[in-house]
């Protein structure tokens, strides 16, 4: 370990895309996501520039703004997602890809992982799919991989349970 | 935070069938709390009998809340030693107190992180010390595992050495000199930077009063001064004084003007908070001393200051992971530090600041003593760091552009619809011109480098923070890259731990020297995915 960022390595080597992609079905789920958040924000917006005429000059910019956000949030954000949301584990670290207008790739090894779960929210639920969440013992170090299959999630989880759990100490 | 849960609160004691005796915390808390009776009654008295005020409520509250809060307080506390018990078992520490709730309190002895003794003046005085046990937990801010306030002195110093050493002194061994104990000297320790004695271990630092230039340019300096006068006016209007006529009398206002008037106004009250904040320095950090002094299983990093109330904190050397020395921006011009270790278990979020190792200072102290603490190879903050290439510059600059853009025209639509005044627009501009400073002072702030064991980066605006961070203390790590920074060819490195802020940021780093900082800095971890350049792999 003592190449340096000054020299660099022999050959130039790159930072790999993580295995799997995620399951198709996730672009639903943020299409679903979107129009209950940004998407509601616009129907209150709309619904306060119909009925609320002294305030039309005030809300027409943020209605505007609005409905564009959530048309971008509808329509480009959850192919981009899908073409870039990408995740592996090996028997030593967790490595997800994320984003879209900023795309993180984030690497934790399983001995430092504290706690696995299968999170399944309301909407997730509907579609069949399932977030699998890491956890670090850092407050910020959490990996979480959206837009899983619900059968794919729970063994992925047990699998990386086994794991952590016959990593010997403290996890810090 | 998913620190594990290391307290337990409940109403079974965990050792019930050991029959270690409960013992009381000591009894002169309770002259302490009547001399604080009489104490806190007596400026009413005073101003009543000495200076004639009027016995009402009108005339006299503020005397009477203090008195009010002094007697209720003493009252509570005579209580609170009336009902709590404690005692050190095998494995336990255990504490009982409250009288309608009872409550029963056990910390694992093997979880113990902390031991600080601290002082108010009342303890001082009655030779007492109150004794925290920390254990690491992440309760609600700044709560410790456990409290006894407050034993003598010497079973304070005792309950440490126990606590931290693994076995108990006789308080009477202790009662007589602060010697530390002869049994587990750090040996072979190589000691080569500070010097070495008996009784404080390996100093690092001691209180140098020149320091207080350093504390006493703050812009709180105002807020203090604003709470003396404050004081100072009711107090004196208790008394029956009249401080608005002495003001009054003691410049030809009228003749200075309003600016004029404003100048002395500010200047004044600067030079008043500045002795405030002098004065408070002197009294927090009197006698501060940082040493590193041996304890049974590992060394403590200790830190000892005050002057009416004396504060130590002792940090476990095995939970330290690395040292931030911050330096704010508009003290940059004279070096002004402040140094902070890195440690699992003690929050940063917590107002006693137990992470802060040495009170702000200038920057020729805080590095040398950051560089002993770690105690690494090459010394980390000696290194020089990499700059940031040119993109990072642009896209400081492209945000402070952006948002100055923002507000200009937010401020342009406020000032057409008859707002704001027309020359708010205006206001824009010379807020362009303060974001593009901003941009280059952040620009040059940055910079990372890896020095041996520790990762160092460099960042920040209004305090410009080095960090040193162990590289073997890194759980997660982050690559980051927005769609301008691409088309920039930056990417920003995170470094995630499990302490301190929790994350450590390097950002904007010209890409490929992004991968290669980010493998350096976690090492192992990311070396599994890596392929060779050109090979087939999806988009990264």
């Amino acid at each position: 370990m003592e190449t340096s960022p000054t020299t660099g390595t022999d050959t130039p080597r790159r930072l790999r895309a993580p295995e799997h992609p995620v399951d198709p079905r996730a672009v639903r789920w943020w299409v679903l996501r979107a129009l209950c958040t940004t998407g509601l924000v616009a129907v209150v917006l709309g619904v306060g520039y119909w009925l609320w005429v002294p305030a039309r000059p005030w809300l027409v910019v943020p209605l505007v703004l609005a409905v564009l956000w959530t048309v971008v949030k509808v329509v480009v954000e959850p192919r981009v997602r899908l073409a870039v949301h990408r995740w592996e584990t090996t028997d030593e670290a967790v490595y997800g890809l994320t984003g879209w207008i900023v795309q993180e790739w984030r690497v934790a090894p399983l001995s430092r992982v504290q706690t696995v779960d299968a999170v399944r929210g309301p909407l997730e639920q509907l579609l069949g799919l399932s977030t699998l969440r890491v956890t670090t013992a850092s407050s910020s170090g959490a990996i979480s991989i959206v837009g899983l299959d619900k059968e794919v999630a729970a063994e992925v989880a047990e699998r990386l349970t086994v794991i952590t759990e016959k990593i010997p100490g403290d996890a810090t | 935070m998913s620190e594990p849960e290391t307290v337990q609160v409940d109403s079974t004691p965990a050792a019930a069938h050991d029959d270690t005796p409960w013992e009381r915390l000591h009894h002169r808390m309770i002259w302490v709390d009547v001399a604080q009776t009489v104490l806190s009654l007596a400026p009413s008295v005073v101003a009543v009998l000495v200076f004639g005020a009027e016995a009402s409520w009108s005339a006299l509250w503020p005397l009477l809340l203090v008195g009010g809060f002094g007697v209720l307080g003493a009252v509570g506390n005579a209580t609170r030693w009336v009902f709590t018990r404690y005692r050190i078992t095998p494995d336990y520490v255990e504490r009982r107190t409250g009288i309608f709730v009872r409550r029963y309190r056990s910390v694992r002895r093997d979880r113990i992180r902390s031991v600080d003794v601290t002082a108010r003046l009342r303890h001082r005085v009655a030779g007492l010390r109150v004794v925290l046990v920390g254990a690491g937990q992440q309760l609600s801010a700044g709560e410790s595992a456990l409290e006894l306030d407050a034993v003598l002195r010497a079973d304070a110093e005792a309950l440490r050495r126990e606590l931290l050493g693994g076995h108990r002194v006789p308080a009477a061994v202790a009662a007589g000199e602060e010697v530390e104990p002869a049994t587990g000297t750090g040996t072979g320790s190589e000691i080569s930077t500070a010097s070495v004695d008996d009784e404080e271990g390996e100093v690092f630092a001691r209180f140098r009063p020149w320091w207080v230039v350093y504390n006493m340019v703050s812009i709180w300096a105002y807020v203090m001064a604003a709470g003396l006068l404050w004081g100072a006016f009711w107090l004196t209007s208790t008394f029956g004084l009249d401080p608005a006529g002495w003001i009054e009398g003691l410049l030809d206002w009228e003749a200075l003007g309003w600016p004029g008037t404003i100048a002395v106004a500010l200047l004044a009250t600067g030079a008043l908070g500045a002795v405030g904040m002098a004065v408070n320095f002197f009294t927090t950090h009197w006698g501060f001393v940082l040493a590193r002094v041996p304890g049974e299983k590992s060394t403590q990093l200790r830190t000892r200051q005050g002057l009416l109330t004396t504060r130590e904190v002792n940090r476990d050397d095995r939970r330290l992971r690395g040292v931030t020395v911050s330096e704010p921006v508009l003290w940059r011009w004279m070096r002004m530090a402040d140094t902070n270790v890195i440690t699992t278990g003690l929050s940063v979020w917590s107002a006693s600041q137990p992470t802060t190792i040495l009170p702000r200072g200038p920057r020729s102290v805080a590095l040398p003593v950051s560089a002993a603490v770690l105690d690494a190879d090459p010394d980390p903050f000696g290194e020089p760091l990499r700059r940031h290439p040119a993109g990072a510059l642009r896209r400081r600059l492209w945000w402070a552009t952006a948002t100055s853009a923002a507000v200009t025209a937010a401020l342009w639509w406020c000032a057409t619809n008859g707002v704001a005044p027309h020359s708010a627009a205006w206001w824009g501009g010379g807020l362009w011109l303060l974001a593009l400073l901003g941009a280059l002072v952040a620009y040059r702030a940055l910079g990372h480098t890896i020095s041996g064991d520790h990762l160092v980066v460099r960042s920040g605006l209004t305090s410009r923070a080095t960090t040193a961070l162990r590289r073997d203390a890194v759980s997660t790590i982050a690559l980051r890259q927005s769609i301008l920074q691409r088309r920039l060819g930056l990417k920003t490195v995170s470094a995630m731990t499990a302490a301190g802020w929790g994350t450590y940021e390097a950002p904007d780093i010209e890409a490929d020297e992004a991968l290669a900082f980010a493998v350096a800095a976690a090492p192992g971890l990311l070396e599994p995915f890596l392929v060779p350049d050109g090979a087939r792999a999806p988009s990264t």
